[in-house]
């Protein structure tokens, strides 16, 4: 039998379904590679094996009775620590909200079990998702799985469900995405992930780190599983009012694998700019491969995205210090020193700044939009560079440079402060072998045809489908 | 704000949104709110004069 860890869920949820393995199957061979590699990689805060595995039961007594299956059942979910889960911890990835048990799922968790997945456990994450680097003081920095030598970032602030699902201790996990955390991991771990568009996707039960550039979505090993999630994870929430009520496409549908006449720009300017020569020529190499496919592909820029950093800056701070702002007066000796100085900085924003920002957020939504009418996705590096190590502060970008920080979202963030759906996924590796990651834009409210781009992408090549090394 | 802000009126932002930050506390994070407040400034030279700010999403 094929190896179960390394199957994609739309591979597991077909066998389930045929009969060919059973739930319990694959819900243990996952226990047992968490078992195995988790204690050097640090991607779960709280294991729920016992309730994991009573699950895979359930499912397979499901299966042998015959009874309707949804279109994930048996397959496995690892869950960012900021999902809310009915009597499991969800803690943030805090010292904080360390015994917090929520009495409902979130929305999206709710779905998802109802589509059949079983839950694996909670994964860890930077802090209240306040950082991209993926680090945690309180649980452990999570390891990125390229790399056997080197610690390296697996980038945040979805750091545990990017090295879970890169080193195969579940086919899915799910991330959230405030200035890149879904699309950041996906970059330096190898993997595939979408942001999809601000009001798509429920955030009802998903602990906040700022209401207006929150989103969240499904981190996979391939885009046809992204589709297969996110149309079970998607939809009108009541309890989310920020939620469309627009129909939730059958996103697998759309993956024909057919990209004649699909408009691709390829973002120039402050996109590739940015890169470093390896990543620049790994995302200009998949223009490339999309235009021999049939794609039409030209480039354009977005000048007013040079202030998405301002805007973003605004928003996220002033929204994450009205959130944490008891806590940071009660407790402030909890946080994370980093996160509590990224908080505190959110006092010096003034009321201007936010409005100024939501005034530079309708116009660069309106420079991306301007930039869609004429083309069906734009293609950028999803990172300027791979993953860092642990250590590093600084990093030297192909327009200078910059800190670790700063670089790994600024490619990212401006499509949290337009809404607009991106996906990312691998386009190459660098020398040293480690992933590198491009990201897929589309029309608000059009994952379907950022999905077909990514999909048809993934069968003219074979990024997606290396794996890392694992000792 | 061009001119580097200073511990005196870091002390009363603070104290207006409510935190009681000691002096080494807010000058160990002078320097990322300097920062900060310069690159914030450059939205003021977005022409921002015709564009209403978001405070809705596409609720379709």
């Amino acid at each position: 039998m094929a190896d179960l860890t390394f199957a994609s869920a739309t591979e597991l949820a077909r066998m389930i379904a045929a009969r060919e393995v059973s739930p319990v199957e694959v819900v243990r061979a996952h226990l047992e590679r968490i078992t195995a590699l988790d204690g050097s990689l640090r991607t779960f805060i709280t294991l729920t094996a016992d309730a994991a595995l009573a699950a895979a039961a359930a499912a397979e007594a499901a299966v042998v009775a015959g009874r309707p299956l949804g279109p994930l059942h048996g397959v496995p979910l690892g869950l960012k620590d900021l999902y809310d889960t009915a009597g499991v911890r969800t803690t943030g990835g805090s010292r904080i909200l360390a015994d917090r048990v929520p009495a409902a799922d979130a929305t999206v968790v709710r779905r998802l079990r109802e589509a059949g997945m079983i839950v694996l456990g909670k994964l860890n994450m930077v802090e209240f998702a306040y950082g991209p680097e993926g680090l945690n003081p309180h649980y452990g920095h999570p390891r990125n799985p390229w790399d056997a030598t080197t610690h390296r970032m697996a980038g945040g602030s979805s750091s545990g469900s990017g090295a879970a699902v890169a080193a195969g201790l579940a086919p899915v996990a799910l991330g959230s995405d405030t200035g890149g955390s879904i699309r950041i991991p996906c970059s330096l771990c190898g993997l595939t992930g979408i942001k999809p568009t601000y009001g798509r996707v429920s955030r009802a039960g998903v602990l906040p780190l700022s209401w207006s550039m929150d989103h969240v979505g499904p981190m996979t090993r391939s885009a046809a599983d992204c589709a297969l999630v996110l149309g079970a994870m998607a939809g009108y929430d009541p309890a989310d009012p920020s939620t469309s009520v627009l129909p939730v496409p059958d996103y697998t549908v759309a993956l024909t694998g057919d990209v004649r006449g699909l408009r691709v720009g390829l973002l120039r300017g402050f996109f590739l700019e940015s890169a470093t020569a390896e990543v620049r020529a790994a995302v200009e190499g998949a223009a490339t491969t999309l235009e021999k496919a049939g794609a039409v592909v030209d480039e354009v820029a977005l000048p007013g995205v040079r202030h998405a950093g301002a805007g973003s800056l605004a928003v996220v701070a002033t929204e994450a210090l009205a959130y944490h702002a008891a806590w940071l007066r009660t407790r402030a000796a909890d946080y994370d020193p980093d996160v509590r100085t990224r908080l505190m900085l959110g006092a010096f924003v003034t009321g201007v700044h936010y409005v100024r920002a939501q005034q530079a957020r309708a116009l660069l939504r309106r420079e991306v939009d301007e930039a869609l009418a004429r083309r069906d996705v734009l293609l950028a590096p999803a990172t300027p560079i791979t993953a860092p190590a642990i250590e590093a502060r600084q990093a030297t970008l192909g327009d200078g440079p910059a800190d670790i920080r700063s670089a790994l979202i600024r490619l990212t963030r401006p499509f949290n402060f337009s809404g607009h759906p991106a996906c990312s996924l691998p386009c190459g590796v660098t020398a040293g072998g480690l992933p590198i990651g491009m990201q897929v834009v589309g029309r608000p409210f059009d994952e379907a045809t950022v999905l077909r781009a990514a999909d048809a992408y993934q069968r003219l090549t074979d990024w997606h489908a290396r794996r890392p090394v694992l000792a | 704000m061009s001119q580097p802000i200073d511990l005196e009126t870091m002390r009363r932002v603070a104290g207006l949104a409510g935190f009681e930050w000691s002096d080494a506390e807010l000058e160990a994070i002078r320097p990322l709110v300097d920062a900060s407040l310069r690159m914030l400034a450059g939205l003021e030279t977005l022409p921002l004069d015709e564009v209403e700010p978001t405070t809705q999403y596409r609720i379709l």
